[in-house]
């Protein structure tokens, strides 16, 4: 029968919430969640667009390109598991994960000495507090390093509020974007925003970044930040990456392909590292991915677990301002949850 | 066309309701004999600003959707639509809701022999999240202690646990930014006649809902839903008719005002330069319905240009429904970067209006002008 | 300047194009900023074509049919006569002077009113200058 049920869109770190209509068992659309305090309603294209995980969902586990029993799926895994030597393999989990199944992946991992591994847009090393969306709103200057309003449009829209309120905005995006566009003044570099619009930032303001290059720009950031007195937001690209930061220290681009370098087997729970990480994966033996569905680095994978969607799942988030929000899931499932899996696992070790 | 003051017979459907439970035996009713397969209304979600679209089937579940909300701009146009056109339906409707129910029925995507169509009236409606701060702001009362509220003599009231009610001006809120939502203050449509019947407590005395009888199906309602014992009516006075009107009156001319004021801004709306063609509007709005096959899909459109060219992006929508639009709203509402959207439709349907009398799903052609094959000039 | 004007020329087969070829024919001059896109009917333009047109650099678009009641198929042009109010009224939300836009009816046996209409539409678009879309 038609449901409306709410849930957290995991399109990205802003939190938004979204309700998803099921019918007759299916996941069929996406209806406005409009009390929710940090989207009132307004979800983007990704975020949209996120049940179609649901719908392209895997049927089975592949062992080297053939569907198999998901059991046997395990036993291939753990003899991969026990063959190796600890130190060259690799646990690797991201902001795609719950909390809760971070920290599953996480006792995993230091149970049985593997190397654990997280990444979030190589943004490391953001323990303090950082700055919420009303500051955000509320801020006298903002420095915007990316183009936010199109990435990340929930907390664009607070820009756009804090420029209704009277604040000047410098930004660091493309001529002609719809960040520009709201811009008081954009620059070319990282560098150029922070040098010249530094020093008009005060205790009011707040510095507001999707991308960075390298350690630098991030450290750069943080001093200018420092100096005035002013917040910092970071904005992830996935849902719970300030949670998994909190539980596993985060790595640079640099430290991780160091790490992939020295790895022989890799588990990979619930993303996409391929496009995202430049690295020949080709040179790792034995990739192990657990997703909902395909993507390209399951394709690329001798392994892969079919796990529960962000839709069939219950558990928390982490947004980027650092709130902690729960979700529950919207349809049932009969995919195992990653902690079940781990649990599988772990037993026949 | 005829009116009756009605309330419930089941006592708890009386307490539960927002004046004396007449919408709710309705649906008992149609539920009860299985007239219909289902009762599309509102429940509580988080709390009572969340107010969910609920399908329901089993009677003794309807006790959830009774009362009212304020603070949920819902649509159930585009639900009835995508999901439910298959089955028999009974639902509760706000004027916007039939509007945009009426014009999916004259381009053949609801059957209208699917559907009973229960109205409410409406005063507007107040966004969640801007309702819960303006409680707080306006009001100095936590928004978690409140149980209900109403629009009533121009004034926005919650009631708490204890029954103590405190009220502020709507005019007062509305200057300050808050109160109703914007296509709500310009909204000249607050009995929806187009549904069979028209429910709601003006010109009502208390505990008892006015009902204006619109069409033979409305009268099939009533009617039955006395003969199953579950609805007491009786006759309203001629006073109450006309205190009904009077607000009637009162609200479109204040709504007129809003129009005056608002239609003259929109050729300086700046905000399109901030869209980043996510096309939510067209998503959420209950008239459009090409999905895949809608024009702005079109590889000729340059889709990847963000922000696109308003004239190639909601001017084609505009072309293509604006004469439609019933102004409900929902493109502002799910708009991320808060483009006032709703407002040149709404503009461009009243002036589409002026020149041919149409009025988006309330008037009785059979099909909006632009589709007719009549060999006729504007 | 004015000589780069663009002005993009939606014509009917059955009618207005006739009327473009018998004022070539007859050599009658006209301003050569019009460039011409034979449809079958004016009942079968859309406005998102007139939307594409301004979006693409046109100053001005024109629409061509054939008189009220000569509709080669019947009533396409009474179609394209609602629809263009519609049109102007758009354009007019998004800074688009209505005298952009601009449609005719026009035979096949009068390219002199092809000529005149063409010469007066210029003239409009010359006094307007470039179209610089918002």
């Amino acid at each position: 029968m038609l449901e409306i049920k709410h849930t957290l869109c995991p399109s990205c770190s802003v939190g938004c919430g979204i309700n998803v209509v099921s019918h007759e068992g299916d996941v069929v659309g996406t209806y406005p969640y409009k009390r929710h305090p940090v989207n009132e309603g307004k979800n983007c294209l990704n975020g949209r667009n996120s049940i179609e995980a649901y719908k392209n969902k895997l049927e089975s586990a592949i062992v080297s390109n053939s569907d198999v029993d998901i059991d046997k799926a395990i036993d291939e895994i753990c003899s991969n598991l026990k063959s190796k030597d600890s130190d060259k393999i690799t646990v690797f989990c991201s902001g795609n994960n719950s909390v809760e199944d971070i920290e599953a992946i996480k006792s995993f991992a230091e149970a049985n000495n593997y190397n654990i591994a997280s990444y979030a847009d190589n943004i490391v090393d953001i323990d303090g507090e950082v700055a919420s969306y009303d500051d955000v709103e509320k801020a006298s200057k903002l420095i915007v390093i990316g183009d936010v309003l199109y990435t990340n449009p929930l907390i664009g829209r607070r820009i756009i509020h804090a420029k209704d309120n009277g604040a000047d905005v410098y930004s660091f995006t493309p001529e002609g974007s719809v960040t520009a566009n709201v811009s008081n003044e954009i620059c070319d570099s990282i560098d150029d925003v922070l040098n010249n619009f530094g020093d008009n930032l005060d205790e009011s303001s707040v510095i507001l970044f999707n991308t960075v290059n390298s350690s630098e720009d991030l450290d750069k950031i943080k001093e200018i930040a420092d100096k005035a007195n002013s917040k910092i937001l970071p904005v992830f690209s996935k849902c719970n990456s300030k949670g998994a930061c909190e539980i596993i220290k985060a790595q640079s681009k640099e430290e991780f392909v160091e790490l992939l370098n020295d790895t022989d087997l890799l588990l990979v729970f619930n993303d996409d590292l391929i496009p995202e990480i430049d690295f020949d994966f080709g040179s790792i033996s034995t990739i192990v991915s657990f997703v909902p569905c395909e993507n390209s680095t399951s394709n690329a994978s001798q392994i892969v677990v079919p796990v529960k969607s962000w839709l069939e799942n219950d558990g928390s988030f982490v947004n980027a301002m650092g709130e902690t929000q729960t979700f529950s899931a919207v349809i049932e499932s009969d995919a195992l949850g990653v902690d079940e899996v781990i649990e599988k696992i772990q037993n026949k070790l | 066309m005829s009116y009756v003051l009605a309330k419930s017979k089941n006592p708890d459907i009386q307490e539960a309701g927002e004046c004396g439970g007449a919408v709710t035996s309705i649906f008992k009713y149609l539920l009860d004999e299985n007239i219909v397969d289902g009762v599309l209304a509102l429940s509580p979600g988080d709390d009572i600003y969340d107010g969910v679209p609920t399908f329901i089937t089993d009677s003794e579940d309807l006790i959830k959707t009774a009362g009212s909300y304020h603070c949920a701009p819902t649509m159930f146009g585009d639900i009835i639509q995508k999901y439910l056109s298959d089955k028999k339906v009974a639902v509760s409707v706000k004027p916007c809701d039939i509007r945009s129910i009426d014009e999916l029925i004259k381009r053949h995507k609801i059957n209208p022999d699917n559907i009973f169509t229960v109205g409410l009236n409406c005063g507007g409606t107040v966004s969640p999240v801007t309702g819960r701060k303006m409680i707080e702001l306006f009001y100095d009362i936590n928004p978690d202690d409140v149980v209900s509220e109403e629009i009533d003599k121009g004034q926005f009231i919650v009631e708490l646990a204890d029954g103590t009610e405190k009220g502020v001006k709507i005019h007062e809120l509305e200057h300050e930014g808050y109160g109703r939502r914007l296509n709500c203050q310009r909204c000249d449509v607050k009995i929806p006649r187009k549904a069979n019947i028209a429910c709601g407590n003006w010109g009502a005395s208390d505990g008892w809902t006015f009902i204006e009888i619109n069409d033979e199906k409305g009268e099939e309602l009533i009617k039955g839903a006395q003969k199953a014992g579950i609805l007491e009516t009786k006759s309203p006075s001629q006073d109450a008719i006309d205190a009904r009107l009077k607000v009637e009156g009162i609200m479109i001319k204040m709504a007129k005002k809003n129009q005056d004021v608002n239609y003259e801004k929109v050729s300086g709306i700046k905000e399109w330069d901030r869209c980043i063609r996510c096309c939510a509007c067209r998503d959420v709005c209950p008239i459009c319905w090409c999905y895949e096959n809608c024009e702005l899909n079109k590889s000729y459109f340059n889709a990847s240009d963000v922000p696109p060219s308003p004239i190639a992006f909601q001017g084609i929508r505009l072309s293509h429904m604006s004469f439609s639009c019933c102004d409900c709203g929902q493109c502002d509402d799910v708009c991320p970067m808060d483009i006032p959207v709703s407002l040149i439709f709404d503009k461009l349907q009243k002036k589409y209006q002026d020149r041919t009398g149409y009025v988006a799903g309330v008037s009785d052609d059979v099909k909006p002008p632009l589709y007719s094959p009549a060999k006729e000039e504007l | 300047m004015s000589d780069e004007l663009k002005i993009v020329g939606l014509l009917c087969n059955w009618c207005c194009y006739g009327g473009a070829d018998t004022a070539g024919t007859a050599r009658m001059q006209y301003p050569p900023n019009v460039r011409i896109i034979r449809v079958m009917c004016s009942g079968r333009i859309n406005p998102s074509m007139i939307f594409k047109a301004f979006e693409e650099g046109a100053d001005g678009v024109f629409v061509g049919g054939c008189h009220i009641g000569d509709c080669h198929y019947d009533a396409g042009n009474y179609k394209w006569s609602r629809r263009s109010k519609i049109v102007e009224d758009i354009l007019e939300e998004f800074g688009i002077e209505k005298e952009r836009f601009r449609h005719e009816w026009i035979s096949a046996s009068e390219g002199e009113k092809f000529q005149t209409t063409m010469d007066e539409f210029y003239k409009t678009l010359q006094k307007l200058g470039p179209l610089e879309l918002k």
